[in-house]
């Protein structure tokens, strides 16, 4: 009978101590944003993602268990640009004040961001599943880490000011640390500066763009609709003048048709780590793009 | 002559004097260059680095100072809400706003089609708007959310369609202890597939039992209904409701001072990332036009099975059933009291990013007439896109009694029915929870 009644403050929820004691508790809606979140939090946060690497963003199912996760949240970090506005709906769910619209407790880091593929014309769903705030898939390209944590440590310290300074020398360690790797970096992929590639789904543009590649296609017609053999055909020959050997592809996105196109046009198909966590090796922020420069670097060559 | 020599010794001692110095300059101006040169080099470095860094952003314009929640003097005090218009930019809507279309074609026998009896009552063998939803939601201010639902469709043949307000809902989200409450008129979050629109279920048509049990449209009142998630290691949410009860099928009364009361109970579970289980209770208590008790109480239990890396579930099964108990009047001042149960399970198979198949099965018997019946419908769904489905379904229903299924001469105990279902979505649209 006593156990019995020791359960009713956790019930109520009235009295449920944190889990992770005096921890600062964040939940992000992609593996990145959790990854470099905890770069900037440290051992002062707890971070979850509502998302895992090996998922496509766009499609997340809104689970109770987001929920869960978002009604302990003091922080939401949410990536923005239409990526992931299904956040909202697992939010109304949430019963959580601090991370609404609006709120103390939210984030969204896409407003710090200068984004590329904005359309310049009017846009409709003829041309696919396409974004009107511009391409949302920023968040690996190393060269907008800076201006990403930057806005994570002001919500960080929105929620928790009593840590500012150790978030701020977190941060300035993490952006070193990236620092010597961006020149290992822009070192390796300086020989293939200039390579031609196709790519499944617009996810790295951003990365592309950072390192002089150029993106010459993509095997989706439109974005979110699946490919017709008119432009698999098309997509080909264009391989073929340009001379393009490789196709970057998503885990979660048809591997087999990337590598029939791949094979076509005389090149290889290479599975790029899309997100933290998306492939064996890409644990965290830097090996995750260190993943993706040394797997380009190989089949640029 | 010997000024001459005066002038070329004095020459030659200023020329003496003047090459070392000369030298010097020269090798002052190398250092200067070389100085230069590497001030150049340490210039170049920091240009390269500098752009190799992202281009300077301004700060985050949602930064601001935390707030506190609002008191009940800030949420009593008049807001200016239209005042903001002004300040955003132009052409900026400051909701979203989007139309789902669903049209469903009916092909059955001739003589179902005379009694009314197919699944869509007199629409049988016509191809039809059920419902066309001009769906408009957003945030009202920081504390609150607000969606406005219009629908039109063809409830009865001869092409003239019905528009009226589905939904007009207002929640407030800053409530604190985990509460959050809805007011207006909303379907109601009665078991899983109530509260959701027909287009979005995953069949083409409402389940058996819900039909039964709520009729076409499902459980859709006008009241209040407060929900509370504590902050517990596990998903729990709990809400209760107060409506005026209108539903003709399963209420009727229609009055706050009788209201009809509704209640939920839901958790979820995650064994393991690849599955989901989500389980809940429903109960909704009212009265009939007649004031006569008719309580509801329902369960529901949906699973999915998503394969790591899937973009989608490749195995779904859910069930869900409701008992009825309801006083009916059978003679002057004598009650008598009916029980009916119904229930439906189905499962469904997305091997393909595109395609889907499926069955469902339902079994249900009528709130208050005698027998029952049972009905099986399998069903492939095709997606062209996000925004664009078809779906193809047969159903056969069985009855066990003839009566009321025989009006105008026809006979509908038995029905086999072909269904097909066009579905599309034009602009913005809610992502569904499980």
């Amino acid at each position: 009978m006593t156990r019995l009644w020791a359960i009713v403050p956790l019930v109520l929820g009235l009295a449920w101590p944190a889990a992770a004691g005096e921890r600062v508790r964040v939940v992000t809606t992609i593996p990145d944003l959790k990854a470099l979140t905890q770069a900037v939090g440290g051992d002062l946060v707890e971070v979850e993602s509502l998302t895992r690497g090996t998922q496509n963003f766009h499609e997340a199912e809104v689970r109770p268990s987001m929920m869960l996760k978002l009604r302990r949240a003091q922080l939401l970090v949410e990536n923005g640009a239409e990526l992931d506005s299904w956040v909202d709906v697992a939010v109304t769910g949430a019963n959580n004040p601090t991370i609404v619209r609006g709120g103390p407790g939210r984030i969204e880091i896409s407003r710090g961001i200068p984004l590329l593929d904005v359309p310049t014309t009017r846009v409709d769903r003829s041309m696919g599943d396409v974004h009107p705030l511009g391409n949302p898939h920023f968040s690996l390209d190393p060269g907008l880490a800076p201006a990403i944590t930057r806005t994570i440590l002001d919500g960080l310290s929105r929620v928790a000011p009593q840590h500012r300074a150790a978030f701020e020398r977190n941060r300035m360690a993490f952006l070193e640390r990236l620092e010597q790797q961006m020149a290992a970096w822009v070192k390796t992929l300086e020989p293939v500066r200039g390579g031609k590639v196709v790519v499944y789904h617009p996810d790295f543009v951003y990365f592309l763009t950072r390192f002089g590649l150029v993106q010459v296609g993509t095997i989706e017609d439109r974005p979110g609709i699946p490919p017709s053999p008119q432009h698999l055909a098309g997509l080909i020959r264009q391989m073929q003048e340009h001379k393009v050997k490789v196709v970057l592809v998503e885990p979660w996105n048809d591997r087999k048709l990337a590598a029939r196109v791949a094979e076509e046009a005389g090149g290889q198909a290479l599975v790029i780590a899309s997100s933290v966590g998306a492939v064996k090796g890409a644990d965290d922020y830097i090996s995750t793009v260190d993943y993706n420069v040394k797997a380009l670097a190989a089949a640029l060559r | 002559m010997r000024a001459s020599l005066v002038l070329l010794l004095a020459a030659l001692v200023i020329a003496v004097g003047a090459a070392p110095s000369d030298a010097q300059d020269a090798e002052a101006i190398r250092k200067e260059l070389e100085q230069m040169r590497r001030r150049m080099e340490e210039l170049s470095q920091r240009l390269q680095r500098l752009e190799s860094q992202p281009t300077p952003v301004p700060p985050p314009a949602q930064v601001m100072p935390p707030s506190p929640p609002p008191t009940l003097t800030d949420l009593a005090r008049p807001r200016e809400p239209f005042a903001l218009a002004p300040r955003r930019g132009g052409g900026q809507l400051l909701f979203d706003m989007g139309v789902v279309g669903d049209f469903v074609a009916n092909v059955t026998q001739r003589s179902v089609d005379k009694a009314d009896g197919g699944t869509f009552a007199g629409r049988e063998n016509r191809f039809f708007p059920r419902e066309v939803e001009l769906s408009l939601f957003g945030q009202v201010d920081p504390y609150a959310r607000a969606a406005v639902v219009v629908e039109a469709g063809e409830e009865n043949p001869g092409g003239e369609l019905t528009a009226a307000l589905a939904e007009a809902h207002l929640t407030l989200l800053t409530l604190p202890y985990g509460f959050q409450a809805k007011l207006g008129q909303a379907r109601n979050r009665f078991g899983w597939s109530n509260e959701r629109h027909a287009h979005d279920l995953p069949w083409a048509d409402v389940p058996n039992v819900y039909r039964n049990f709520f009729g076409e449209e499902g459980l859709r009142e006008r009241g209040v209904e407060v929900s509370w998630v504590p902050d517990t290691p596990f998903y729990f949410e709990a809400l209760v409701g107060l409506f005026d009860g209108d539903n003709e099928v399963a209420f009727g009364r229609g009055k706050l001072n009788e209201p009809l009361v509704t209640g939920r109970l839901r958790t979820f579970f995650e064994p393991g990332l690849e599955h989901g289980l989500l389980l809940g209770v429903s109960a909704a208590h009212g009265q009939t036009p007649d004031r006569l008790r008719s309580t509801l109480a329902g369960f529901d239990v949906r699973y999915k099975y998503t394969p790591d890396g899937w973009r989608h579930a490749l195995l779904t099964l859910g069930a869900e059933g409701i008992y009825s108990i309801r006083r009916i009047e059978r003679e002057a001042e004598v009650a008598a009291e009916r029980r009916h149960f119904g229930w439906y399970a189905y499962a469904e198979l997305q091997p393909w990013l595109r395609w889907a198949l499926g069955a469902r099965y339902d079994w249900s018997q009528y709130p208050v007439d005698a027998g029952r019946e049972w009905a099986v419908e399998p069903y492939v769904t095709f997606w062209p896109s996000e925004f664009l489905r078809f779906r193809l379904a047969y159903k056969h229903t069985a009855r066990s009694e003839r009566s009321p299924f025989n009006d105008s001469g026809g006979n509908a105990r038995l029905v086999d029915e072909l269904l097909f279902q066009a579905s599309f979505i034009l602009g913005a649209h809610p992502a569904h929870p499980f």
